[in-house]
């Protein structure tokens, strides 16, 4: 009896065994950036580089929860295995740190470091002080006042004024190796090469513009997300059509963003096709200075009623979500807006006669939009289609076409600014992933520019109470609560002309098994494996 | 140079003939000419409206009814994109050439006629801007200027004014130390006067056919620029662009995807042609 | 012939001072922020100010590029903003794969246009000068751009003999030559390869014609000399000036792979300057037009050079 079951174990051994190396290989992914980002902590790139770069070779205080397909991702804990905010003082943040984690080096993980890594980022008298990485983090934690280490497994950080949306500011910040970084003599470029964090994956080979290699870290603190494949191998593509032709040609195993026309082609090649909603919304942000046709709330909502959202799907060969508000839908933050984002020309022009407009006195207004850009899908088909549309409800718009990264600056520089040419609004798409970024950003009046992003100048004291309140709502349900009031105020008062989401469309070949697409712009690439 | 005393009368009726007998040369205009009149008269030719986009009918075949030559990814109909896109595929393609025939042809006159340190400050400098490949040049100032329709013409102006001067120069300082020029200057005609009478009959001909020999190169690259994202924006039809823009639909439609590139092809290749043949046609020899 | 040399090499140095001017200049003509590429789309006003003091933005453009010449000069072309890491390292490897592939495309395309030119010339207006003269203007008035990417349909999509995109399985870094690397430049070298064709096609063919049109050539024949005695005489004073054609089109091969290194997304410096403009990474822009122009420089003077010694008829003034 004892022999067979030791037969029986041995047998379920090698099953197990073989099992598991079935469940290897190397994958080989095309990005769509032009540049491998950075990869000393804090990525360049935009979510991209955040994706690729960032949550796999390092891990951030807070995590995405990047397991389910089904749900949009929350927060979950990860370098902090718990945080809470102090009862008396709101200000103060007290994160007790995950025990025994270490870096790919081999250093311990501690309040040290973390204190440290803050400093990286914000105190330009740190020896560790990296412009490059400051450039992508500081933004991402305006809250931060102070921070110390309390204990070594114990970290305060203090807030310039209560911040309930502090954990989604951390969630950005990733943490490097500070023993890494002296051991490669105190130098971010060496350290480049060299990298070392607490993440999944550890970065083993880097070919600046051409290729990183990512092989697993077997001692990550989270046995669960133990990567499953051998290598990870990125490759920047920056072109649709190179991507694509990579990936039919077999150089690469996946792609990010496949043009909308060579989806057909791909499935007919046998490639799996994989979409998911996630927090990004295509817009037109619209101005809010004097004189400005879209202070008036007749002439908002017509122009979200003459938008016509299934043809837009039709033309992004259904890789689209038509918008049913600011959030997509189902989302936990979008409430029960009253007013239907529907396509009803002749409830747009009743709305447009009433206010004083008409087929021989049209609207007349300029939008910028820029011919590329992160996020922006097809901006020029796309908004050719919505000038059609408005045209239906007597809104001509004439397009002010500028470059992308004069587009950004336009947007930093506010409608006010000369630099936005008159323009009433611009074409921006949205990374809407937290409180801050999802809502405050856009439209709270101290964020007027030069201090933010409100580029429309929309100041109302109602919505300035409630994001007020979303901040000092430290209670998550609550805090959900005011979130979604906040929703329903942004589409039932159509602050935005609001088009479509994203599916994030990525195609890959038949052999990549086991990746679930999280409603995220961050993914898990753990649980992939391929298929021999 | 084997017509450097001042062209006689018959001369340019002799050019034509000659060019009226070579049959290559004789084809290639009537090419130009009908794409070039297509492009001027687009608004009367062209069976549709360039901009107006349908996502019903996107990328359809070639010979579909209605849309002889398919739809673009916009479903705009591309016979009428490409006879409108020759409008500013040639504008760009040409009048870059015509500002560096104009400039070039100055600096070099002036610079050949006046000798000494006038002709050295502007040899070397130009001589500086001929050290660049020609390509490299016209995406280092595109690419600074950034994109855009005037930049790009301006870039390609910068690109084609160097090897036009060299050229002119060249003729120039060759004719001025003829005799026929002592002459007249002895006989006290003014410096303008001998350039227009005696230098410029002589230089214009040989710069001229070098020209149109630039002519499918400045196509070549203004398109280039156009696919790179540097010159020309949307939603203008413009070949170079509509060839970018079509890149993500070569799966769908790899022969519709391919027709604005065939016509920079075919234009580039008339233009050579008519080149060599104006070239054989006033025997002049570069 | 000592003397001339030196003097070609003098006049060369206020030519790279006045080019590397240009370099400078080109991109301080540029409109937009120098550090939006870095800075994240949502970067505050005073982040921006403290980025621009870090990478020396807010000095005066002569010390600018008094700082720049004098760092270029000792090997050092700066730092990319995008990317913190030394352009002078960036521009030299991706050099290497740019030469590489005009290397390859020179090779073929200089032997095909030769011989081709060779045989049109020799044997006028029959039909293999009319064939030739054909491919040869094809050659020089196709949209190489465009050809790159029906190749690759044709080759790597429909028919997947070969690789689309990339300089090999593992990237240029460990570049061996084998086939599994070698594959990787087949299209581009081969799209390359048909400007240079088509225009050593077309001056060879001429030079050709030219020299068989001399009076020495029909008293060689009256002489009695082999037809391949006639042939090598040809070889001989067709060679300088092929040559001469040649080098320069290596420097416009090497100069202009941005298009086809965009299509076939080939890591040399092309695909940099692509990279570059899109970024706006004016350090990197610079060092590498700087780079490819002084290269295109140096090669002028080789190929004068070179002429020079070849035929030394050739009166230089």
């Amino acid at each position: 009896m004892e022999f067979r079951k030791l037969v029986i174990a041995a047998a379920a051994g090698t099953l197990l065994l073989a099992g598991q190396a079935a469940a290897q290989g190397t994958l080989r992914i095309g990005m769509t950036a032009s540049d491998i980002p950075l990869t000393t902590g804090q990525t360049d790139q935009g979510g991209e580089g955040m994706r690729f770069l960032g949550y796999t070779a390092y891990d951030a205080l807070i995590n995405w929860d990047l397991s389910s397909a089904e749900k949009a991702s929350d927060l979950v804990p990860g370098l902090a295995s718990e945080w809470k905010v102090d009862a008396a003082d709101k200000t103060k943040w007290v994160f007790k740190l995950r025990p025994g984690v270490k870096f790919h080096d081999g250093s311990a993980f501690d309040a040290a470091a973390v204190v440290w890594n803050l400093e990286k980022l914000l105190n330009q008298q740190a020896p560790q002080f990296d412009p490059r990485q400051s450039a992508q983090g500081r933004s991402r934690i305006p809250a931060v006042a102070s921070y110390r280490a309390i204990d070594p497994s114990t970290v305060e950080i203090t807030t310039k004024s209560p911040d309930a949306t502090f954990p989604y500011q951390i969630a950005w910040i990733m943490m490097s190796s500070p023993a890494q970084w002296e051991k490669v003599g105190k130098n971010w470029d060496a350290f480049a090469k060299t990298p070392a964090g607490t993440g999944p994956w550890k970065i083993a080979n880097f070919v600046p513009r051409e290729r990183v290699e990512l092989v697993p870290n077997p001692e990550y603190w989270d046995k669960k997300r133990v990567p499953k494949l051998e290598r990870l191998v990125l490759v920047p593509l920056p072109e649709a059509s190179a991507r694509t032709a990579a990936l039919r040609s077999g150089q690469v195993d996946w792609i990010e963003a496949p043009a909308p026309d060579a989806i057909d082609s791909l499935k007919k090649a046998g490639m799996q096709i994989v979409t998911n909603a996630y927090p990004h919304n295509w817009t037109w942000h619209l101005s809010r200075v004097d004189g400005s046709p879209w202070n008036d709330v007749r002439v908002r909502k017509a122009a979200n009623l003459a938008v016509d959202r299934e043809g837009i799907k039709e033309l992004l060969g259904g890789m689209a979500i038509p918008a049913q508000g600011f959030f997509p839908p189902g989302h936990q933050w979008a409430g029960k807006p009253a007013f239907k984002l529907r396509h009803d020309v002749a409830e747009a022009k009743k709305l447009m006669t009433e206010a004083g407009f008409g087929p021989n006195k049209p609207l007349e207004t300029k939008i910028l939009i820029a011919p590329s850009g992160s996020g922006q899908m097809q901006p020029l088909p796309m908004n050719e289609f919505v000038q059609q549309n408005l045209a239906d409800a007597w809104i001509k718009i004439t397009f002010e076409v500028v470059d992308w990264n004069t587009l950004i600056n336009i947007w930093r520089a506010g409608a006010k600014h000369e630099s936005s040419r008159g323009a009433t609004g611009m074409n921006y798409t949205y990374f809407i992933q937290d409180p801050f970024t999802g809502l405050i950003r856009h439209l709270q009046s101290s964020l007027q520019p030069p201090a933010g992003t409100n580029w429309g100048y929309y100041s109302d004291p109602e919505m300035d109470g409630l994001f007020d309140k979303v901040r000092n709502t430290f209670d998550a349900a609550e805090q959900t609560k005011v979130l979604q009031k906040i929703h329903e105020k942004y589409v039932d008062e159509a602050l935005f002309l609001m088009v479509t989401h994203d599916v994030n469309p990525r195609a890959m070949s038949p052999k990549v098994k086991g990746f679930v697409q999280a409603q995220n712009w961050f993914q898990d690439f753990s649980p992939v494996f391929m298929a021999k | 140079m084997s017509e450097l005393a001042g062209p006689a009368r018959g001369y340019w009726s002799n050019v034509l003939r000659r060019l009226m007998r070579d049959r290559v040369a004789l084809a290639c205009i009537l090419v130009l000419a009908v794409i070039l009149l297509a492009a001027i008269f687009a608004p009367l030719v062209a069976p549709g409206d360039p901009f107006r986009a349908s996502m019903l009918r996107r990328l359809r075949p070639i010979g579909t009814p209605g849309n002889l030559l398919g739809t673009d990814e916009l479903g705009r109909d591309m016979l009428t994109r490409l006879i409108y896109g020759g409008r500013l595929s040639l504008f760009t393609g040409i009048v870059p050439v015509i500002n560096a025939f104009a400039i070039g042809t100055f600096l070099g006159v002036f610079a050949g006629y006046s000798g000494g340190r006038a002709n050295m400050a502007i040899m070397r400098t130009i001589d500086v801007f001929y050290a660049f490949p020609s390509v490299l040049l016209a995406i280092a100032i595109s690419g600074a200027l950034g994109a855009g329709i005037f930049n790009s013409i301006v870039s390609l102006t910068v690109v084609f004014v160097p090897p036009i001067a060299r050229v002119a120069e060249s003729v120039t300082t060759q004719v001025r130390s003829l005799d026929f020029v002592d002459a007249a200057r002895a006989s006290g005609a003014g410096a303008l006067t001998i350039i227009r009478v005696h230098i410029l009959g002589n230089v214009l001909g040989p710069v001229f056919v070098y020209a149109t020999g630039l002519v499918s190169v400045s196509m070549i690259l203004a398109s280039g620029l156009s696919f790179l994202g540097l010159g020309t924006k949307p939603p203008e039809a413009e070949w170079g662009l509509m060839l970018n823009t079509l890149r993500t639909a070569i799966y769908a439609q790899p022969l519709v995807a391919a027709l604005p590139g065939a016509m920079i092809f075919a234009v580039s290749i008339c233009f050579n042609l008519f080149s060599d043949g104006l070239r054989q046609a006033m025997d002049v020899k570069l | 012939m000592l003397q001339y040399l030196l003097r070609r090499f003098v006049y060369a140095i206020p030519i790279a001072l006045g080019v590397s001017v240009v370099c400078f200049a080109l991109v301080h003509i540029s409109p937009g922020d120098p550090l939006a590429s870095v800075l994240p789309p949502d970067a505050s006003l005073e982040m921006q100010q403290i980025m621009r003091q870090v990478y020396g933005f807010d000095r005066p453009l002569p010390v600018q590029f008094g700082f720049w010449l004098w760092r270029a000069l000792a090997g050092d072309l700066g730092v990319s903003i995008a990317t913190g890491r030394p352009v002078a390292g960036e521009v030299w490897h991706a050099f290497g794969n740019t030469f590489m592939l005009a290397a390859l495309a020179a090779a073929f395309g200089f032997s095909a246009g030769a011989l081709l030119g060779l045989v049109a010339g020799y044997w006028r207006g029959g039909w293999i000068d009319r064939l030739a003269s054909t491919l040869s203007i094809a050659g020089i008035s196709v949209p190489h751009y465009w050809l790159g990417m029906v190749l690759a349909i044709v080759f790597s999509v429909q028919l997947n003999w070969l690789p689309a995109t990339g300089a090999g399985p593992g990237g240029s870094a460990d570049w061996t030559w084998d086939w599994a690397h070698v594959r990787f430049l087949v299209l581009p070298a081969l799209t390359m390869s048909v400007i240079p064709l088509g225009i050593v096609a077309r001056s060879v063919r001429a030079l050709v014609g030219d020299i068989l049109s001399q009076e020495f050539v029909d008293a060689l024949r009256a002489k009695g000399l082999p037809e391949s005695g006639i042939f090598l005489h040809i070889l001989k004073n067709a060679a300088p000036t092929s040559l001469a054609v040649m080098g320069l089109q290596l420097g416009y091969l090497l100069g202009g792979s941005i298009l086809i290194e965009t299509v076939f997304a080939w890591p040399g410096t092309g695909f940099l300057l692509g990279n570059a403009i899109l970024q706006r990474d004016l350090p990197l822009l610079q060092g590498t037009i700087l780079v490819l122009a002084m290269f295109f420089v140096v090669l002028n003077l080789l190929v004068d050079v070179a002429q020079t010694w070849l035929d030394p008829r050739i009166k230089r003034a």
